[in-house]
């Protein structure tokens, strides 16, 4: 489902990534799918667990595709949160190579 | 959606937690001990703090806090909800309905009121709970946070929205230095987001009660594309140190525990350092708090910082807010500090059977009544043109007419369901008053309601209100003696007053039954007598001095009181409840109390009716007056005086009424030969015949008022739209009955529209 076109893509999030946010967010992880990815997450206010479930099996999916899934520019909000749920984000980061 | 909208929609909640609140303790007044019940009203308190935290009302909090710390003593079986507590309880629920009303609409409440019910309140908590204290002595003083259960408030209106998580500190090991550790795992479930709840923020709630270590298990998370994003995937293991009971844990989870999986366990301290998770992820207590909230704490709190961000994150908190209204009509019996895995379980599924809901405004439904209705009025038109049109009567259209009438019909019967609420809410406000007035007139009364979930259009609700205050203030004043001579008529020194409601014949039927001493006749006809409303003379029946009380002007009271008795009694009230096309009766038993019946039409909008001709004139005469209709006979006319008429009826007399010249269409008697008889009861007991010239049929019409397109027309109640597209009138049956006794129809004549 990959498109060939563009090697690279930038997602930047949006600034409220709440429960109603989960779905669009999926949906366009999943149109990026096949290519390199960087996450910019330096709008982000506020960041729930269900965003936060997405984005996760987006960095998995992404390395079995052996792409890059950066999160660039992370917000105070966002690595905070993801501190509090418990995820680090730079294990994430990390674990994309 | 701005603050005001949002603020309302909580002043909408309050007033449903206000009324579960003062359900659940009248059931308690009633001697339920079901734990579910005391939480129930607990939640309800709860939630309106929560709320009010959030708008920072902070009055409403203030009291609502005291009113919870004793809540929670009796929910901790500190305290046990005897009578006399649950009075105290009951007024709280007052005054804090009063705050909530004040809060919305400006205004200010009896300070000296909610002062004393503060100390009430606050005694009753720390009766209980001086032992309590005493065993656990005040928890460490580095504990920053407000614990105290009620900090012995200086300024009542002043406190802080403390959560009432902190008030049961009666754990012995407090002075512990670093307190003691715990191991939770939760996992919530898909409802916890769809209800607006955000583990991230229960996390963080965590977080502040002691030191965290939270290790997020991935395991569950599917593929990218096989996941669904709303779906619940993460749980979590957390090790917490705090100082705090495994209660005020759970307490953190309250408003989410229905929907996740939650096992909190203390952990020995000797095993402390295995039990911490391999990857403890090191945090910042700052972290989320974009608002300075150190003291909040708890969902309440949460909810107050929330809003403080953004209109947004308030939308959260009203979400929230309903959610917890919503679990509490579940209303499942599920113990909060019971196995909590368990009943959350069985929460979850009692949440699911309760119907979901939306808020609509009332002018929406409202233009949809009225378009329906059109509807119905042209349905008829196109199937009498068809029918006219058509002589043999078989064709398909006839049958998809036929089809068509009956979806109209059904669709009109669905639309008036949308504005069928329960008679909950009045009634509720009934408890209340009785309450009040028996308080300021020394009585002891007990109301019981019965059928309360019996459904009625919602203006006829929302108008029934009052005459029904006005009936329940004097039955609290005049029908019920004061405790003294009830017990020399040994009879209970409590009182009763009984407030019914039920569905009868398409009609809504309320009974207001008082155990009182009933009407006293003598009285009552000799005060008719000094106001010349009847002649001194005059030889009237038990049941026509009753429904003398009713005449304008009457008052039995020896005394005018601040209750009831001014003179503009019950008078008014038939007048409104007439306007609402309901009948009014009254029966009475010296010593044994006093009956008033209210029957009401479900709907003012429709009406079953039967269209009549009467002088060339179609007039609707509603169907629920009728009785039955019957063909007169000569030999069963009997002249009577100058020019009264009498049917004999199966060997029972029944004055025959000439519709048509009391009506003044026509100046003549009709030949009662060439009519027809509606045998019609009207309101005061009593039957008569209804002459008219022809009956057309009966089918159901849509009641336009009269008096918004033209004006009030004398023994006319309404008007309508026929199928052919004429006007017809709606006939005022009590009116035109009352005109037949000798009064000439008055223009101030009341409305019955469905009478």
């Amino acid at each position: 489902m990959a498109s060939k076109k563009a090697a690279n893509g930038t997602l930047k999030l949006s600034p409220i990534l709440d429960l109603n946010e989960a779905t669009s967010l999926h949906g366009k992880l999943m149109s990026m799918r096949g290519n390199n990815i960087t996450i910019d997450a330096s709008h982000v206010e506020r960041l729930g667990v269900q965003c936060a479930q997405v984005l996760i099996a987006g960095a998995r999916a992404w390395q079995a595709d052996k792409k890059t899934y950066t999160v660039e520019k992370s917000s105070d909000a966002f690595a905070k949160t993801m501190q509090l749920i418990g995820i680090d984000t730079d294990h994430l980061v990390a674990k994309e190579t | 959606m701005d603050m005001n909208e949002i603020k309302e929609i909580f002043f909408q909640e309050c007033e449903e937690q206000l009324a579960e609140l003062e359900s659940g303790l009248l059931k308690l007044n009633d001697g339920d001990r079901d734990p579910e019940t005391v939480n129930a009203v607990f939640r309800a308190v709860h939630s309106i703090k929560g709320g009010a935290g959030a708008f920072g009302l902070d009055d409403l909090v203030a009291f609502a806090h005291v009113f919870e710390t004793t809540l929670d003593c009796v929910r901790s079986n500190r305290l046990e909800p005897t009578q006399d507590v649950l009075k105290v309880m009951l007024k709280s629920a007052d005054v804090l309905a009063d705050l909530t009303n004040a809060a919305r609409d400006g205004g200010c409440v009896d300070e000296a009121r909610s002062r004393g019910l503060v100390k009430e309140l606050e005694a009753l908590a720390n009766g209980e709970a001086l032992v309590a204290s005493a065993e656990a002595p005040k928890p460490t003083p580095k504990a920053a946070e407000p614990v105290q259960a009620a900090p012995a408030p200086t300024d009542e209106s002043g406190f802080q929205p403390i959560p009432f998580s902190f008030d049961s500190f009666g754990d012995d090991e407090v002075a512990a230095e670093y307190g003691d550790t715990y191991e939770i795992s939760f996992r919530p479930r898909r409802e916890l987001f769809s209800k607006g709840n955000e583990a991230a923020l229960l996390l963080r709630d965590l977080s502040r009660i002691g030191e965290v270590s939270i290790n997020c298990d991935l395991d569950a998370l599917p593929a990218l594309e096989s996941m669904d994003p709303e779906e619940s995937y993460f749980s979590w293991k957390i090790s917490l140190k705090t100082v705090k009971t495994e209660d005020d844990i759970r307490a953190v989870f309250e408003f989410a525990e229905w929907d996740c999986d939650l096992e909190v366990k203390a952990v020995e301290a000797a095993s402390q350092a295995e039990e911490l998770p391999m990857v403890p992820v090191p945090f910042d207590l700052s972290a989320l708090d974009d608002v300075p909230a150190p003291a909040e704490e708890s969902e309440p709190a949460r909810a107050a910082a929330e809003s403080g961000t953004a209109g947004e994150d308030a939308k959260m908190a009203a979400a929230a807010a309903r959610v917890e209204k919503k679990e509490s009509a579940a209303a499942a019996a599920a113990q909060t500090t019971a196995a909590a895995a368990a009943a959350a379980a069985q929460t979850t599924a009692a949440a699911a059977a309760a119907g979901q809901t939306i808020r609509v405004d009332l002018d929406r439904v409202d233009r949809l009544i009225n378009l329906v209705g059109e509807l119905v009025i042209n349905q008829a038109m196109l199937s009498q043109s068809v029918i006219e049109n058509d002589t043999t009567g078989t064709s398909s259209i006839n049958m998809g007419l036929e089809e068509l009438q009956q979806l109209t019909r059904e669709i009109q019967d669905s639309v008036m369901a949308i504005r069928a609420q329960p008679v909950k809410p009045v009634f509720q406000r009934m408890s209340r008053i009785v309450r009040e007035v028996a308080d300021m007139v020394g009585k002891s009364i007990r109301l019981v309601t019965e059928g309360e979930n019996t459904e009625v259009d919602k203006t006829v609700i929302d108008k029934l209100a009052e005459p029904l205050t006005h009936m329940i203030r004097n039955a609290v004043d005049h029908g019920i003696e004061t405790p003294e001579k009830r017990e020399a008529a040994g009879k209970d020194p409590e009182g009763t007053i009984k407030l019914t409601a039920k569905h009868r014949s398409g009609r809504i039927l309320i009974e207001l039954v008082d155990d009182g001493a009933g009407i006293n006749r003598e009285r009552v006809k000799q005060k008719a007598i000094d106001n010349d409303l009847i002649a001194p003379d005059a030889n009237l029946t038990d049941e026509e001095i009753d429904n003398l009380i009713f005449a304008p002007g009457f008052s039995t009271a020896d005394k005018i009181s601040d209750i009831s008795g001014r003179g503009v009694g019950m008078d008014v009230v038939k007048r409104s409840i007439q306007a609402l096309g309901g009948r009014i009766s009254i029966s009475s038993r010296p010593g044994q109390g006093s009956t008033f019946t209210m029957s009401l039409p479900l709907t003012l909008a429709v009406l079953d009716g039967m269209v009549v001709t009467v002088a060339g004139q179609t007039l609707v005469v509603p169907l629920t007056a009728i009785v039955e209709t019957l063909q007169p006979e000569a030999s069963a006319i009997h002249s009577f005086g100058a020019n009264q008429r009498l049917i004999s009826i199966r060997n029972s007399f029944c004055p025959l009424v000439d519709v048509g010249r009391i009506l003044n269409f026509r100046s003549a008697h009709a030949n009662p030969m060439e009519g027809v008889a509606l045998l019609v009861e009207s309101e005061g007991g009593g039957q008569r015949a209804l002459m008219v010239d022809a009956i057309q049929g009966q089918r159901q019409v849509v009641i336009k008022s009269l008096e918004a397109n033209y004006t009030h027309v004398p023994g006319i109640a309404a008007a309508t739209i026929l199928g052919d597209g004429r006007v017809a009138l709606i006939l005022d049956v009590d009116a035109v009955v009352a005109a037949s006794r000798g009064h000439s129809l008055k223009p101030e004549m009341s409305l019955a529209a469905t009478g």
